[in-house]
This record gives structure tokens, C-alpha cells and sequence, in this order.
């Protein structure tokens, strides 16, 4: 999975490429994808074999890493309809596969989810799950629990109602669909439903916190990461950001939009919700990765989640209960003051509020959050969470949406602009026990792309100007740096190959909505162009151009 | 004689005729409205009368200079007239000042009683102005139970409504005359304005801001119902559209989703959402079209939909060519739409 | 003063009263385009290359050209109506996102006015949606005149002077005339444009 275990830490336990032995980390192989989109995937690697998707056309290639050069196995082409590119709304990109069972699990950008024989690359089922026609895509990297691929739908910013589906590994049939959105039947919640907090309590929440008929185009989009606990039998995952952007179209919480779902992975009943973002006023998109470790808190050895919040919070969360056990800021935050942890509330502040026909300035963070999508790693060796994010803050003029199927349905024009420091990213080494941050290095550009932690005691992280990095995990002092072909927005991993040594890859290609402008060749004489990143990045296309390209390291072999 | 004393009366009523009607501050149905009148009255009355005196002083003066100067005789300047002048002088001023006082203190408790209203309004309703219409949104405690119509607000009779008042282009203004003063809608401001109908009754609304070409076809209708009549009619509204009840309305709906109607128009209950032009879930329930141009009826609505821009040239609805058979499906639908 | 003065002052009068009723003449305000249905640009004035098999054989362009782009009226109906219909949310204020940026010289399907209307209501193969029988076609002509403002090719009188949202970048009126890549020997001399 892309994610390296059901736990999403991102950590891997090899260990031969090390503080010291990193020195002499060098490129074995590297292999065009021949797509020059953003490449957000991570690889996947089993048995000797490494599969990539690429961004669309979401080819899915087979490298034979027992021969030298890794040779291509074969490569499977699923065609999605082209028309899919004008409902995607960050670039189309690709989030990676899931292995299970001798087969490969990925979505298509045109909503097809697609299980491939993993030894000769034969389509085995080929399933339609959604329409473009109503704005859906698909860009998440599924995973398989039990028998059931999870995977859910983007296009919060076309009106789309956002869903969890798990369809039948052996068939591709449809288990159960979970909207996030709409009546108690469609969300599935029922008697196992027991959320933490009372506001979460109550019949029909995802109808009565929205206008008549809204939530049927709410957005609560699932295009991110999902958790699972084998003991508990429970699945975690985030829901997006609610459609339109302009609040003021969408009074009410806007359930169960930008919040975390506990759900039953084999009948799909949700057990608890927690929203971290009611009523969502800046695109804070709740789909980040939930990261599952048992940590002590107040001196009580407590199973919980992390989640490095794109509202600029991280939140530990008891994962059995929904509970909040603690909320602290990683980054700069004005447009709330704090989470009530006795009500669950988060408070907004007013003068930040953003209303129709206004400019309100210096919002932090912007529209893409503290952090998006792009993942973090958790080493239970140091016991610190690695975070790739960003330093940005906005300007935001909302104005009415007007909703028009397969157009977007936004409604609010955004510039943004570097956060408090000039830097635009950061990477930072946080301490969920302590609560405060341990380390963290400041990026000029925004970063876009995943981190990986290893045994070895270092993480690994790209920038969007093609800088492959890796710091001591302990101090965050940089050991050893490679600079790729484009911009890396892809999530490293770490391997054993079938020679026995460590290896280390990642995918470099510009884009996704960071790189905007440089995959659209946007103007940024308009500073709302690119969802108002441009505004933020007006010098990227001078420091990286477009790319596909795998990167694969590894020590020299010893002789 | 009798004719002459019959002729007061009638005059009097040819004049204050154009008082009564649905648009008028004279006749008013509500307490802020009756204030406004009261004080009206009372300016006129004692204007009136000032401008009555003046105009006698005026004349006594003028005739008085006349007849002095006719008898060629210049009148030596004299103590007592001298006193006499200052006096009454002095009284003009002090009378001046008195009534100009009085009138700033009654102006001043008439501005307190308007805003009495505030803080005792049972029901919220954001009033969006937009060139040229109104886009009427009822907020509730739960948002479910809130709902959007256009160019018509219902109110129940002697419940205090706060009216949140914005606009998504230019400078508008809220004027219901029968209720209450004007209050300006300015893009990016939050305004408010609290009104009461204390009478049941139907009641003309104007934008009172020039805010372009058909600034004159801006208007609205103010419904004040008994609450049983309005919570069946607000329930009503709450609930989505009825779907087509036979094949011809079904083809309209058809050709609405097909056709330009659902780049701008919403239907709640079917894919028709946009928000640009007025929400038509229950168009057929309204009583004006067009924001007040013409009665609601399907005739009026067939001469609207064929040629909008000769009904209200420069609106932003456009003409869009229908075959007639298509025409008639479409006004069978949306006349469906109670 | 002289007779003379004062007839020469007449006359200078007279003239400032006609010149004044010239300037109420302004524009003609098309609001409601033609009532039979259109269909829309000659076919035969749209082509996708620049390149011609033979020699060069460049189709003649649309009368309707002057109508619209020269139009103040139609260009600012078309600023709106960019905005009602979601243009923005892909091509934002001419800036691009999704979609391609519209202010600049590269046009991918043509930068005249028939080209563009025919982008609109075609769509295009890389996600551009299609708008038939969605948009009436005296609005997309507006759109169309639009789009080519945006990248300065409207006469500076009638170019938008403001924007309407957020001041995210000059308004087309001074927005610097963009050399568009696709060459047309028809393309309308631009008035006030260097």
C-alpha cells in the first residue's frame, strides 16, 4: 500500500542507509514514466517486482527489479475518457496502487477502479463507480482491508457529494457506499454510531445542518488517506472540504463535511465522527493522513491517532472513542483561536469571517492549509512525526457560486502569498507526547511531497525545485541531498531489493495545485490564477520545469 | 351653500387619494410605518402653518411699505415702534426656536420609537438585492428549514421580522413604504432593517436607489398572513418542487435540464441548481413575475419566457428560441410548480 | 463686445450643442440579439491549423466581428456572464487553473472570434466542457469578445476599465495587447492599441 502498513507511519525498518552510510547514497536506476504531469504517487514494491501509476492516462507499470536496470514487466493502460481532466481540480494526479491477494488495486481519473493481475499484468475486473459528468474524479490510492477496496471521490470544488466505497476484491461489486452527506441510511449510521461529542448526536445531521437540498452537492469528498486498525476492526479516514467555498451559500456545520469517520470496514456502519472543521470557511479540507501509534498521554498509555490537520492544528485523537485528547498549533493560525477539547467546538475568529463583496486579508492558514495532502511519517524510534507543510496565508473574496454540473462550484477568489518568516514551507519534527515541535527546517518553496522516515534514523523529503533530501531524524540536520530532474510532489519509500539491500525511491514531477503554474503555464499576472497558488509561486517556473521521472538509490554494493 | 360645504370633503378626498394604496407611506400597516406617518402629519401641519404665518407677515409688510410709501411721508423713527419691533422680533426668534426644537426632539423620540423593534424579532430574513431583483432567503436555527424564493416576502401578521439586507452588484435600497423607511443594500456590508406589519394585507416594495437600466422594474411584494397561513405556506415552500404529474410536464422538466433555464435557475427536488437568477422551486405559488413587472399567470409567464428583453429590455434573462410546442411543455412545468 | 465676437461666439456654441447630442450616440445596446435562431458562425470560418495542404486558402471571417468586440456593452455582458458560467473557476480572470490561461499570446484552438466561439460550444478534447444548447448564442459572442479582451484585444473605449471582485490583476482596458501565436491576417485593427 502507499502508505508502507495499515497504520499509515511511513516508516520503514531497514536500516543500512544511515546517518553515516549515506554519504555514499548514490542513483542506481531511474525510469521515465513518459507522463509530464504532477507525480504524487508513491511506489509500491512486492515481491522483487516495483509498480508505479502514473498521473493520467494512469498507466500502471510492472519494473522487474530482479534484473539490472529494472526492465519494465509490462504495462497496463486503462484509457480513462480525457473530458476527466476538465473536473480535475489539482492537476491529474494519481496517489498510487494497492497490492492484496497477487493483485494491484488503483482508480482512474475517470472514476473507473481497476484490480490488475499482478504477475501478467491482465485486467481483471474494471468497474465505473461515478460520473465526471457531475464533477467526480478519482486521485486517491485505494487500500484493501479485508477482502473490500476502499476508495472515494474528489471534486469538492464541483458540487460533488463525496462518498467512501468498498467494493468486493474478488468482483469489483459495490459492499457498501458511505456518503458524507445526507441522511442517516446513505451515510450509514445507525446504532453503532456513538460520537464523542453531543453535537455530533442527533437523527439526520448531514440533512439538518444544511440548507433544503444542499448537501446533495456538499462536497465531504474523500480523496485522501484511510487508517485501519486490525484489533479495533475499525477504518479511519477524513472527509473534504463542503461545496461551495462561499460559507455564506451553506449555513449550518455542514455535517459530515471536514471531519474523521470510524467506520466498520466489513458492513461500513460509522462508529464515530469527529468534525474537525464545522462550517468550513477556507477550503480546510479534513482528508489528511491519520497516523495510528499508542502514545502515553497524562501518564496512561492511550490508543490514538495523530492528525497533522490542514486548519493548522494537530490533533491526538483516541481512536476507540472519537475523544480529543489534545489539539496544538504547528503552524501560524488566525483565523481560529483554539479547540474547546470539553466540547470538541473549534473556535473562528470573527474578524477573519469572510463574506460576500469583501476582501478580508492575511488569512492564515491559506486556502491549502497548514498541510495538504501530501503525508507525514512517524519513526516509534525517536517517536516524532515528520511533517512536510506549508507557510502560507491568503486574501479571499467570496462571491456567489453558481452550481452548473461538470463546471466548477467555488465561489470565492483566493491570492496567496508567503506565511509570517518569507518561507513558504517548512518541514518539522513534532512531539505528540511533548506537544511541541522537536526541530523543524524552513523551505523557501511550499512543500508538496510525502515524507519517509527509516531505521536508519533519517527522513527523507523532496522540494518542488527537484531537491531529493535527507535530514538526521533527531536533529534535522541535512546529511545528504540529490537534486532530480523536476520538482518532487511524490511520496518516497524505502525497499529491500531482491539483492538484500536498501534501497530508497521516489517519483519526480512537477504539479499538482503547488505547481499549478507550471504544469498549466498559468499567467501569474492574474494573482487568482492556479485556485490562487500562483500568486505564491510566481518564480517555480524558473526553478523547475515538467517531469516524470523515478528515481531509485541505493549504497554501492559491497564488495 | 350645500354644494360648496359637499365640494370640502371631496376635494379633500381627491387629494389624499393617491395616500391609501399598496404603496404608500400614508397608509401605513405597520407601527414604524404609523410613526412615520404621525410625524409626517405633523411637519405638514406645522409647516404648514409657519409657512402660513410667513406668508401674512409678508404680506402685511409688503402692503403696509406700500401704503407708507404712497402717502409720500417718511415716518420719523419713534421709541416705542422701536420696541415694539424688537419685541416682536425677539418673540419670532424664540417661536422659531421652539418649534424648530421641538420638531428635532419629536424627529429625535419618532427615530427611537422606529428602532423599538430591535432585539424582539422572532424571525430573520436575508434579503439579497441584485440587479434587477430580490433574492429572498428565510434563515432558520436549523438550516434545513431554511429556504430561498425571490421578489416576495411573506411575514405573519404582528411578529417583528429582521431584515439582514445585502447585495451581490450595486447600491440597491429597501423600501416597503406601507412599513417602514428606506434602508440602503451595499455590496460587502451588512445592513439590517427590523419590520412588523400589524395589518394583513399585500404590499408594494421599490428599490429606492437608481441602481441601473431597470432600476423603475425593481419591486417586490410584502405578504402579511395570520401565522396559521404563513407556517403552512412556509412548509410549503421548505418542501421541493412536485415532480411532473404527466408527460407534457415531464417534458418540460426535460427541456429545462437540456436547455439554457439551468445555467441560472434552481428547482429544488431535481439537478437545476444554479443561484444566479431567481429560484423557481415554487414559481407558480408567487404572485409577480419579474420581480414585480407583471402578474403572476401563465399567459404573463409565456410573453416572458418568449421575449423577456422586450418586457424588461436589459435584464439579464435572454431570449431563448423554443419551438412552440416545446414552449407550451415548459409552461405546463413550471406552471406546475405551486 | 463686437458683433463679430459675438457671432463667432454663437457659431462656437452651436457647435459644442451638436457635438454634445453626437456624444448621447454613443453605442447601440443590444440587449436582445435576434429572435430567429442563429446558428452560429459560418462553418466554413473556422479552422484549427495554420498550416494548409496546397496553398494557403484562410477562410473569410464572421461580420459579426466588429458587432461585438467593439461593443462596450457586449464586452461587459460578457464579463458577467464569464463569471456566471464558471469560466473563472477554470481560466480564473484570464490567469488560468484547470484550464489554459487566456490573457496570454498561445492559443491552442485558435484566438479569433469564431475559433473561440466554436471552443465554447464544441468543448474541447482536454476537458473543456461544451455549452450547446446551454448558452444562447448572442451570449457566447459575448463571451467570445470577452476572452479576446482579456488579452488586450478589444479598443481600449470599449475594454472593460475595472473588475468586478477581487483587483487580482489590470483591467482588460490596461491589459498590454498580446501578439496572439496563431497568425490572422483578418484580426481587426485595434484602435488605441500599439
Amino acid at each position: 500500500m502507499a502508505a508502507k502498513n495499515y497504520a499509515n507511519t511511513r516508516y520503514s525498518e531497514l536500516d543500512q542507509i544511515n546517518t553515516d552510510s549515506i554519504r555514499d547514497l548514490r542513483v542506481d536506476f531511474t525510469f521515465s514514466t513518459g507522463v509530464l504531469r504532477g507525480h504524487e504517487a508513491a511506489p509500491i514494491v512486492v515481491d522483487g517486482t516495483m509498480y508505479i501509476v502514473t498521473p493520467y492516462p494512469n498507466a500502471l507499470y510492472a519494473l522487474d527489479l530482479t534484473k539490472p536496470g529494472a526492465p519494465t514487466k509490462w504495462k497496463y493502460e486503462p484509457n480513462p475518457a480525457s473530458a476527466a481532466q476538465g473536473v480535475a481540480c489539482c492537476d491529474v494526479v494519481n496517489r498510487g496502487a494497492a497490492y492484496a491477494n497477487g493483485r494491484l488495486f488503483f482508480n482512474t481519473l475517470d472514476m473507473h477502479t481497476v484490480a490488475v493481475d499482478a504477475a501478467s499484468g491482465k485486467e481483471v475486473w474494471n468497474v465505473k463507480i461515478g460520473e465526471i459528468n457531475k464533477g467526480e474524479t478519482m486521485t486517491m490510492a485505494p487500500l484493501v482491508v479485508k477482502g473490500k477496496v476502499l476508495v472515494g471521490n474528489s471534486g469538492g470544488e464541483f458540487g460533488v457529494r463525496g462518498w467512501l466505497t468498498a467494493l468486493d476484491a474478488g468482483t469489483g461489486k459495490i459492499a457498501w457506499r458511505a456518503y458524507s452527506t445526507g441522511p442517516d441510511a446513505d451515510v450509514l449510521i445507525g446504532p453503532e454510531f456513538k460520537p464523542f461529542y453531543e453535537k455530533d448526536r442527533g437523527k439526520d445531521l448531514g440533512v439538518q445542518t444544511w440548507p433544503p437540498d444542499a448537501w446533495r452537492i456538499g462536497g465531504g469528498t474523500v480523496w485522501g488517506w484511510v487508517s485501519y486498525d486490525p484489533d479495533l476492526n475499525l477504518i479511519y479516514y477524513g472527509t473534504g472540504n463542503p461545496g461551495p467555498w462561499n460559507p455564506e451559500q451553506r449555513p449550518g456545520d455542514n455535517k459530515w463535511s471536514g471531519g474523521i469517520f470510524a467506520r466498520d470496514p466489513d458492513t461500513g456502519a460509522a462508529h464515530w465522527h469527529y468534525q474537525t472543521v464545522p462550517h468550513d470557511l477556507y477550503d480546510y479540507d479534513a482528508i489528511n493522513e491519520l497516523v495510528l501509534v499508542d502514545l502515553p498521554v497524562e501518564g496512561q498509555m492511550r490508543k490514538v491517532l495523530l492528525r497533522p490537520e490542514r486548519n493548522g492544528y494537530l490533533y491526538v485523537i483516541d481512536r476507540t472513542t472519537g475523544e480529543v485528547l489534545s489539539a496544538d498549533p504547528y503552524g501560524t493560525i488566525n483565523t481560529t483561536s483554539g479547540v474547546d477539547l470539553k466540547t470538541g467546538e473549534l473556535h473562528y475568529v470573527e474578524a477573519k469571517n469572510t463574506k460576500a463583496g469583501k476582501v478580508v486579508r492575511d488569512i492564515c492558514p491559506g486556502a491549502p492549509g497548514t498541510k495538504d495532502w501530501n503525508p507525514s511519517a512517524f519513526s516509534p524510534k525517536t517517536g516524532l512525526l515528520y511533517i512536510p507543510h506549508l507557510n502560507l496565508c491568503m486574501d479571499w473574496q467570496s462571491s456567489e457560486a453558481n452550481y452548473i454540473a461538470g463546471t466548477p462550484y467555488v465561489g470565492a477568489e483566493v491570492r496567496m502569498y508567503a506565511g509570517p518568516g518569507g518561507n513558504r514551507g517548512e518541514f518539522s519534527a513534532w512531539d505528540p507526547v511533548a506537544r511541541k515541535k522537536a526541530w523543524s527546517v524552513k523551505e523557501d518553496l511550499p512543500l508538496w511531497s510525502g515524507a519517509l522516515a527509516t531505521a536508519g534514523d533519517l527522513v527523507f523529503y523532496g522540494t518542488m525545485d527537484g531537491w531529493f533530501k535527507a535530514l538526521d531524524a533527531k536533529t534535522g540536520d541535512e546529511v545528504w541531498k540529490f537534486k532530480t530532474g523536476s520538482g518532487i510532489i511524490g511520496q518516497p519509500i524505502s525497499y529491500r531489493g531482491p539483492d538484500g539491500r536498501q534501497y530508497i525511491a521516489v517519483l519526480s514531477g512537477i504539479g499538482g495545485w503547488a505547481g499549478a503554474i507550471v504544469i498549466g503555464g498559468l499567467d501569474p499576472r492574474d494573482t487568482t490564477g492556479g485556485g490562487g497558488f500562483v500568486n505564491a509561486t510566481p518564480d517555480l517556473p524558473d526553478r523547475s520545469a515538467q517531469g516524470g521521472m523515478l528515481y531509485v538509490f541505493a549504497l554501492p554494493p559491497r564488495s | 351653500m350645500r354644494a360648496r360645504r359637499g365640494g370640502v370633503p371631496v376635494c379633500i378626498a381627491l387629494l389624499t387619494a393617491g395616500c391609501e394604496g399598496i404603496q404608500s407611506a400614508l397608509d401605513p400597516a405597520g407601527r414604524q410605518a404609523q410613526h412615520l406617518a404621525e410625524i409626517w402629519w405633523v411637519m405638514l401641519a406645522v409647516l404648514m402653518a409657519v409657512y402660513v404665518i410667513v406668508l401674512i407677515c409678508l404680506a402685511v409688510a409688503a402692503l403696509r411699505r406700500r401704503r407708507e410709501n404712497l402717502s409720500g411721508m417718511i415716518v420719523p423713527p419713534e421709541r416705542q415702534a422701536d420696541r415694539r419691533i424688537g419685541l416682536l422680533l425677539g418673540a419670532g426668534v424664540v417661536i422659531t426656536a421652539v418649534t424648530m426644537l421641538s420638531l428635532t426632539a419629536y424627529s429625535y423620540h419618532t427615530d427611537r420609537r422606529l428602532s423599538d423593534l430591535s432585539g424582539r424579532t422572532e424571525m430573520t430574513i436575508e434579503v439579497t438585492a441584485l440587479q434587477w431583483w430580490w433574492k429572498v432567503r428565510y434563515l432558520d436555527d436549523v438550516p434545513s428549514r431554511s429556504f430561498t424564493t425571490a421578489n416576495e416576502i411573506r411575514v405573519p401578521v404582528g411578529v417583528p421580522v429582521r431584515i439582514l439586507l445585502k447585495s451581490q452588484d450595486v447600491i440597491h435600497s429597501f423600501w416597503v413604504p406601507n412599513l417602514h423607511g428606506k434602508q440602503d443594500l451595499i455590496p460587502g456590508r451588512d445592513n439590517e432593517i427590523d419590520i412588523v406589519a400589524d395589518r394583513e394585507g399585500t404590499y408594494r416594495g421599490q428599490c429606492a436607489e437608481f441602481c441601473g437600466i431597470q432600476h423603475a422594474h425593481m419591486a417586490f411584494e410584502v405578504i402579511a398572513e395570520p401565522r396559521e397561513a404563513f407556517d403552512a405556506w412556509r412548509d410549503a415552500q421548505i418542501a421541493p418542487a412536485s415532480p411532473p404529474a404527466d408527460d407534457q410536464q415531464k417534458q418540460g422538466q426535460d427541456l429545462f435540464q437540456q436547455s439554457a433555464c439551468v445555467m441560472c435557475h434552481s428547482i429544488r427536488g431535481t439537478d437545476a441548481a444554479a443561484s444566479v437568477a431567481p429560484d423557481l422551486t415554487h414559481l407558480a405559488s408567487r404572485g409577480t413575475l419579474a420581480a414585480g413587472t407583471l402578474p403572476y399567470n401563465r399567459g404573463n409567464l409565456a410573453a416572458w419566457i418568449v421575449d423577456p428583453q422586450s418586457i424588461k429590455p436589459g435584464n439579464h434573462m435572454p431570449l431563448v428560441s423554443l419551438s412552440p410546442s416545446d414552449l407550451q411543455a415548459l409552461l405546463a412545468y413550471l406552471d406546475s410548480l405551486k | 463686445m463686437s458683433l463679430h465676437c459675438r457671432r463667432a461666439l454663437s457659431i462656437l456654441a452651436a457647435l459644442f450643442l451638436a457635438a454634445g447630442l453626437f456624444a448621447c450616440e454613443r453605442e447601440e445596446r443590444d440587449s436582445r440579439g435576434p429572435t430567429a435562431p442563429e446558428t452560429g458562425p459560418d462553418p466554413g470560418s473556422i479552422t484549427l491549423s495554420d498550416l494548409y495542404a496546397g496553398s494557403p486558402t484562410r477562410p473569410a471571417p464572421d461580420l459579426r466581428r466588429d458587432q461585438f468586440e467593439k461593443n462596450a456593452f457586449h464586452l461587459s455582458e460578457g464579463k458577467r456572464l464569464f463569471t456566471w458560467f464558471n469560466c473563472t473557476g477554470c481560466h480564473a480572470q484570464g490567469g488560468g487553473n484547470i484550464g489554459p490561461p487566456l490573457m496570454d499570446e498561445k492559443w491552442i484552438y485558435g484566438s479569433n472570434l469564431e475559433n473561440i466561439f466554436a471552443s465554447i460550444v464544441q468543448g474541447r478534447p482536454n476537458g473543456m466542457p461544451s455549452f450547446r444548447d446551454k448558452i444562447p448564442e448572442q451570449q457566447v459572442w459575448e463571451i467570445a469578445a470577452y476572452v479576446r479582451s482579456l488579452s488586450g484585444q478589444a479598443p481600449k473605449a470599449a475594454a472593460s476599465g475595472r473588475n468586478d471582485q477581487i483587483n487580482s490583476k489590470p483591467a482588460e482596458q490596461s491589459t498590454p495587447k498580446a501578439s496572439p501565436t496563431d497568425t490572422d491576417p483578418h484580426s481587426p485593427s485595434v484602435e488605441g492599441r500599439q
